[in-house]
């Protein structure tokens, strides 16, 4: 039973952890929290199963193709959604444009896709048991997401400057950065970053439109626990959902499994409202 | 004859009061065509059945036409796409009592839409016939006008219990549904049911369609020491996810129960065709293969006069059956009645008694418009599946 909790509860987790992270690269340097997140998600298991085992592509050019065709999801997302409404970010207008452009994407999945669960097919062939491909994969695309974040934040000028649009993106615009071209390229990456955790975990939760709604729920929970824009956080909150998710599973079953998990998250949120590895909110006075 | 004003008067008056009250209706009503609306999902999440039906609905309305008509009536059908979106129904539903003037309406096919329009066609006294399967959408009081050709919750129910407890000998169940509306009251009856006839429920519980892995509940169930596990639910994808499970678990439990479980989607979801073997569904004897490969005389028949004609690899034989019977208990009531006024077909179906049709016998009396005889109701092997027809599960004579 442990082993199985620990299998499925860190690949799920992991799945979780990639879509916090999808929201807050997009979050970085835009200040909006886009609800597509979830429906990138949904979109790099429907993709790949249509490049791989429809179109009959191999694994390498149907997830470099699921992977753009995501990122062009997201620079749509940022000029259609996102751009319209950053003049009033205090009015929150980003929730209704993304919603509606996330409701959208998944009615569309379902229309020309299909409205119930289709496969997604084994990737590479490695591993039986609790060792199967689709526990480790999550988690291995997980550990690569953050070690190439890491790398292109501190390595890159590129990602040197993805920070300092997300530090101060006046400061950043008045030193001559490439503001809206940044902001383009972010919600490119977090495109692909959302389709690589549908990708990755299509075996365990199959190429389905109604995945959508599902990631975009259980993806913000790790950025709440682990605090907004904070990368490494949302992964150690994925994780801890994923397992916590998965011992709930075991231990009460069902229904009150979704219960455990959000009264835990509301308990955690009472006692640390700005996430569990993020900073109190500075307030000019 | 001197013709006065007062005297012209009152001609006119009759003269109209005559047209209103008919008299001269019998030369229109014997020329218009029979118009039968259908509320069909043909397009949306739900619309495979739609989709099915509507395959035997045109057939029949063709065959029927073909032939003459209904004593030389053509039998128009109107159709409009709800999309199983239970406000479009109702909207439908209007527009086919107020403007269409239909003389009767097939459908909706799934409840969530039929417990929205069942009550306005009521108040429209519009004869209606529907295969919806909650048991509350047949109350001849409240509802005398609506009809079903399809079985009731509860004759799935009986159907699933006395396989389980009666072929495949299980005492101990465990009883498994999905998180929607329809899981969580279907598996509650279903468990009540069990208790009721004596045999244990040792394991009950509602998984979220969505859960990536079945592996906790397929644990518990087998821990409580199930020896059946009845499955209420649509989700194919949960469905294949239970039944991988199973066979890495290594356990060789019979799955008995909701008709999903003989999907075709699920088919491309196991990880080995083996895996969708001891899994039992609700069938129709009708439309269920003997141990020789053959369905009854009647639908032998049927599918040599629909070769060619209606594809049945990608439906179920049973929807393209009922459809087709659907329009042809309505044809049924205007020639033998010589009407299509509303009362006449309802006081006809009332009396209709073993009435042959492809998909099944139908009985309904003024106090009971549960048409569909329970005994036919009966359990199909789910993974034999061919011409959108099952084999009888083992079991059946």
């Amino acid at each position: 039973m442990l082993a199985s909790i620990l299998a499925s509860g860190l690949a799920v987790g992991a799945v979780y952890a990639l879509i916090g992270i999808t929201y807050n690269t997009m979050f970085a340097t835009s200040r909006v929290m886009s609800f597509t997140a979830g429906q990138l998600g949904m979109l790099g298991g429907v993709l790949g199963s249509l490049f791989i085992l429809r179109l009959g592509l191999p694994v390498l050019p149907g997830l470099v193709l699921t992977l753009a065709a995501c990122a062009l999801l997201g620079v749509v997302t940022e000029i259609v959604a996102v751009r319209p409404v950053l003049k009033s970010l205090d009015q929150h207008l980003y929730v209704l444009s993304t919603l509606a452009l996330a409701l959208m994407i998944q009615h569309t999945a379902a229309l020309e896709w299909s409205t119930e669960p289709q496969p997604f097919p084994r990737l590479i062939g490695l591993g039986e048991g609790i060792w199967e491909e689709k526990y480790w994969l999550p988690v291995a695309a997980c550990a690569a997401t953050i070690l190439g974040l890491e790398y292109l934040y501190r390595r890159t000028l590129v990602g040197r400057a993805f920070v300092a649009i997300a530090e101060d993106n006046y400061a950043a615009r008045a030193l001559g950065l490439p503001e809206r071209n940044l902001r383009m390229a972010s919600y490119a990456l977090a495109g692909a970053i959302g389709a690589l955790a549908g990708f990755a975990g299509g075996q365990l939760l199959l190429a389905f439109f109604a995945n959508g709604p599902l990631l975009n729920f259980y993806g913000f929970i790790p950025v709440a626990l682990g605090g907004l824009g904070n990368n490494r956080g949302a992964v150690i909150g994925g994780l801890a959902l994923g397992l916590f998710q998965q011992a709930a599973n075991f231990l009460v079953g069902g229904i009150f499994s979704s219960v455990a998990v959000f009264t835990l998250f509301i308990l955690v949120l009472l006692a640390a409202p700005q996430g569990l590895f993020g900073a109190a909110a500075a307030r000019r006075v | 004859m001197t013709i006065t004003r007062r005297g012209l008067g009152l001609g006119g008056a009759g003269l109209a009061a005559g047209s209103a009250l008919g008299l001269a209706l019998p030369a229109l009503a014997q020329s218009e065509p029979l118009r039968v609306g259908w509320l069909a999902a043909l397009t949306g999440p739900s619309s495979a059945p739609a989709v099915g039906f509507n395959r035997g609905v045109m057939w029949a309305a063709e065959a029927l036409n073909a032939a003459g008509g209904v004593k030389g009536r053509k039998v128009e059908v109107i159709t409009r796409d709800t999309q199983g979106d239970p406000t479009k129904a109702v909207n439908a539903t209007q527009e086919m009592i107020s403007q269409l003037k239909v003389h009767a309406i097939w459908g909706p096919t799934n409840s969530g839409e039929s417990l929205a329009t069942t009550a306005i066609m009521a108040r429209g006294k519009m004869p209606n016939i529907h295969p919806c399967v909650v048991n509350s959408l047949i109350d001849p009081k409240k509802y005398p006008n609506a009809f079903r050709i399809a079985p009731s919750n509860i004759q799935w129910d009986d159907a699933v219990r006395n396989y389980t407890t009666g072929v495949a000998k299980a005492k101990k169940v465990a009883v498994i549904g999905d998180t929607t509306g329809y899981g969580v009251t279907a598996a509650n009856d279903s468990a009540a049911g069990f208790q009721k006839d004596g045999a244990e429920v040792v394991y009950k519980a509602n998984i979220d369609s969505t859960q990536p892995d079945m592996t906790p509940d397929m644990l518990r169930a087998r821990n409580a020491g199930a020896e059946a596990i009845v499955i209420w639910s649509v989700s194919t994808g949960m469905i294949a996810r239970m039944l991988n499970t199973r066979a890495k678990m290594g356990w060789d439990v019979p799955f008995i129960g909701h008709p999903s479980l003989s999907s075709g989607e699920i088919a491309q979801l196991i990880e080995k065709p083996d895996y969708w073997k001891k899994v039992y569904c609700i069938g129709y004897r009708s439309c269920s293969f003997d141990a020789n490969g053959k369905l009854p005389p009647r639908n032998e028949e049927l599918l040599r006069k629909l070769a060619g004609k209606i594809n049945l690899q990608d439906t179920l034989l049973w929807w393209v059956a009922c459809g087709i019977d659907a329009v042809n208990l309505i044809a049924d009531a205007a020639a033998q009645t010589g009407s299509t006024r509303n009362d006449d077909i309802i006081r006809y179906w009332n009396g209709v008694k073993s009435w042959p049709g492809y998909y099944g016998e139908y009985s309904w009396t003024p106090d009971e418009h549960n048409g569909y005889p329970g005994q036919d109701v009966v359990m199909s092997d789910a993974s034999s599946g061919r011409n959108g027809a099952f084999a009888l599960a083992p079991g059946y004579a």
